[in-house]
């Protein structure tokens, strides 16, 4: 049933999609941002149905699978541009925004989600739901803040290069979108500290201890660490050029570390049974 | 048409020197009285004059165009082998395409529109302008903005002080906060400088190697002076810096450049270099966060807009075309239709005459039913009768042809006045007659 609502909001999401790139392309046509917000916000109500019936049949599981994680990360990231949208008036990143999301739900679209290893109960716990979506909204900012960057990166090009093309024209000001990933960075990168501070608590807990060089724990305290390194260079002097392609590595690193970790079963134990003795997660199954 | 059409006779960029323009070209009160003069002229139902820097023209609705000739010959008596005349469709053509700014030097620029309109409410104060030029007027202006919004004319830079603020605007947004150095006294420098007010700069800084011409150019541009040696410093400080002096060498070198940045921060630096020889050295740009552009660069840009617009222009004389013809078309129709309602009035009447008179005789034999088949056959006679005429009549209306309901007009016996004059208010008797004949 989830999956059908999901799949509605997915064509919600390709209409938004078309309508803000439609926009770009026609710059004149101003109607048709206003379109493409509209059905941005009607993805994102159909989706939060969605997920809401998802909770209800699959009793939050789903959310412990890469899938999920994406499907979420997709609605939190929806939800942030619609949030953004209100503040800075820039449809034309909506252009760059809404394809991205496509692309990151289109997979997660076909298929039934499928029986994520089900995690034991000890993970029925309040800090594991602050955890998983602190994390996932951290990285949608993340991924937000990567397509601005590679919209400064764009315009930059442009600018610079005396090549006053129809980029040059659609595209916000440097200035402002360096502004624009700044902010992102530094409100994602508050996002993602707490997620691991809910997840040292959670793995206190379950795993009994705080650090047990899990991969997804390396890789996320590298990828906190270079984002805090992102917002403390900001106050000394980084910015433009620079900050724009650290914004881009940052994401990139953090989507291939997500995919890897995610597809290589067993890798860590953020997947599977979460740690658990085989015996509850098998009876459980 | 009863022999009154529109005729335009005037002089532009196109056909006359600056110096024959200015001696014609009228503002304020001489236009309200040059625009009463013409009304009074014998034969001039309305007029209208556009004058502007570029153009001045005069409209009439006239049955010649001797007296809007007269407005300039009186004026300037050389202005005679500058002018051109236009009338009919041609006139209208002209105004439309003036209004839409395909006629202007910088093809798409968005004054000429202003003008027209203050031409025209002027003319309409002056009630030199009447119910044709209203209508008339009016369809320009909505033929203007069909083009401004339907094609891309007003797009682009056009001068190099609009390339300068484009580009500022896409490197910094707007300028609040930040300030402008403007480098030696060179004019192109002062006009960018000026340009650049729109996007609100905090405050302008002037230097120049003499303080004279130096103090002078601050004033001009509500900026502060600074002293020459200061260069170095100000670069920290201002975030667009425009130069043009008469220097033969780089007056902003990278190595001023590369120490400016390093005290600057986070904030990029524009360095928009107007002069010929460059005084500003091109490996500037190779600095991160530095924007550097030379006059090259610019003109470049305001070629590309001009070329950009030179395809928009066919595109909008498309429109205008269509929208002269929709507007003489309307025109002619509205002429056609008196003629018709007339004839079909007429024949009406006849007929209800010539059917009472039968009644009044054989009536008394017929029972209800019969009198009204009585009724109801003139009528058809009548509609069939008219059938052929009102279809022809209505072809040669929106094609055009105001032969025919002259024609017609004569053939039948309907007074000339029904023939649709010009210059009647709208609303007007014979055309609401029409209007609702038609309705029937």
């Amino acid at each position: 049933m989830s999956v059908l609502i999901l799949r509605a909001a997915a064509v919600l999401y390709a209409l938004a999609a078309g309508a803000y790139v439609a926009f770009f392309a026609r710059p004149r046509h101003t109607r048709v941002a206003t379109v493409g917000f509209w059905l941005l916000a009607a993805a994102f109500a159909v989706h939060a149905a969605a997920i809401g019936v998802g909770c209800a049949e699959f009793g939050g599981r789903e959310f412990f699978s890469l899938r999920g994680g994406l499907v979420l990360m997709v609605w939190l990231g929806a939800g942030a541009y619609l949030f953004l949208g209100r503040y800075y008036h820039m449809p034309t990143v909506g252009a760059f925004i809404t394809p991205l999301i496509l692309v990151v739900l289109v997979p997660a679209v076909f298929g039934e989600p499928g029986r994520p290893g089900v995690p034991p109960e000890t993970l029925r716990n309040p800090s594991v739901t602050v955890h998983i979506i602190t994390a996932v909204l951290g990285v949608a900012l993340f991924g937000i803040a990567f397509g601005v960057a590679l919209m400064y990166l764009l315009q930059e090009r442009e600018v610079k290069g005396k090549h006053f093309g129809a980029l040059f024209s659609r595209l916000p000001s440097l200035d402002s979108l360096d502004q624009l990933t700044q902010r992102l960075v530094r409100a994602g990168f508050v996002f993602y500290s707490v997620a691991l501070v809910a997840g040292t608590l959670t793995a206190r807990v379950v795993w009994k201890s705080a650090w047990s060089w899990d991969p997804q724990q390396v890789i996320s305290l590298a990828i906190w660490i270079l984002y805090g390194a992102m917002v403390q260079l900001r106050h000394t002097g980084w910015h433009g050029r620079r900050y724009a392609v650290l914004t881009l590595v940052g994401f990139v690193l953090v989507l291939g570390s997500m995919l890897t970790l995610g597809m290589v079963p067993g890798a860590t134990r953020h997947s599977g049974t979460y740690g658990a003795p085989v015996s509850e997660a098998g009876g459980a199954q | 048409m009863s022999g009154h059409e529109v005729f335009l006779v005037g002089l532009s960029h196109k056909s006359a020197p600056i110096d024959v323009r200015e001696k014609v070209a009228l503002t304020g009160d001489d236009l309200k009285a040059a625009l009463g003069d013409l009304r009074g002229m014998d034969g001039v139902t309305e007029a209208l004059v556009v004058s502007t820097c570029n153009r001045v023209e005069v409209f009439v609705h006239a049955d010649a165009e001797e007296p809007a000739r007269r407005f300039f010959t009186s004026r300037a008596p050389d202005a005679d082998g500058h002018l051109y005349v236009k009338r009919g469709m041609e006139a209208i053509r002209h105004l439309f395409r003036v209004a839409a700014s395909l006629d202007s030097m910088v093809v798409g620029e968005q004054q000429i529109l202003g003008q027209v309109k203050e031409a025209y409410g002027l003319a309409s104060a002056a009630s030199a302008a009447g119910a044709y030029f209203s209508r008339l007027c009016n369809r320009a202006f909505a033929t203007a903005k069909r083009v401004r919004t339907e094609t891309d004319i007003g797009k682009g830079a056009s001068s190099m002080s609009q390339v300068a603020v484009e580009l500022v605007e896409k490197i910094f947004g707007d300028l609040k906060g930040r300030s402008i150095l403007l480098v030696g006294a060179g004019k192109m420098g002062a006009l960018s400088a000026k340009a650049l007010a729109v996007l609100g700069a905090d405050r302008v800084l002037v230097t120049n190697r003499s303080p004279e011409r130096g103090l002078a150019l601050a004033e001009q541009v509500a900026g502060t002076f600074r002293t020459w040696e200061e260069l170095p410093r100000l670069l920290t400080e201002a975030d667009v810096v425009i130069v043009s002096t008469g220097a033969p060498t780089y007056v902003v070198t990278k190595e001023m450049a590369r120490a400016a940045m390093r005290a600057r921060h986070t904030r990029s630096l524009c360095l928009i270099d107007l002069a010929v020889p460059r005084n500003v050295d091109p490996a500037c740009a190779d600095l991160g966060d530095v924007f550097a552009y030379d006059v090259d660069d610019m003109e470049r840009v305001v070629e590309a807009t001009h070329q950009a617009r030179r395809g928009e222009a066919l595109r909008a004389e498309a429109i205008v075309e269509a929208e002269v013809m929709a507007f003489t078309r309307e025109r002619e129709a509205r002429a056609a239709l008196p003629v018709l309602a007339q004839l079909r009035r007429r024949a009406e009447r006849i007929a209800r005459a010539e059917a009472e008179r039968t009644l009044a005789q054989v009536g008394a034999k017929l029972d209800e039913k019969g009198r009204r088949s009585v009724e109801a056959m003139a009528q058809a006679i009548v509609n069939k009768l008219l059938h052929g005429p009102t279809a022809r009549l209505k072809e040669a209306a929106s094609s055009g042809d105001t032969a025919l309901p002259g024609a017609a007009a004569d053939l039948f016996g309907i007074e000339a006045d029904a023939a649709g004059q010009e210059g009647r208010p709208p609303g007007d008797r014979p055309e609401r007659a029409a209007a609702s004949t038609e309705r029937s």
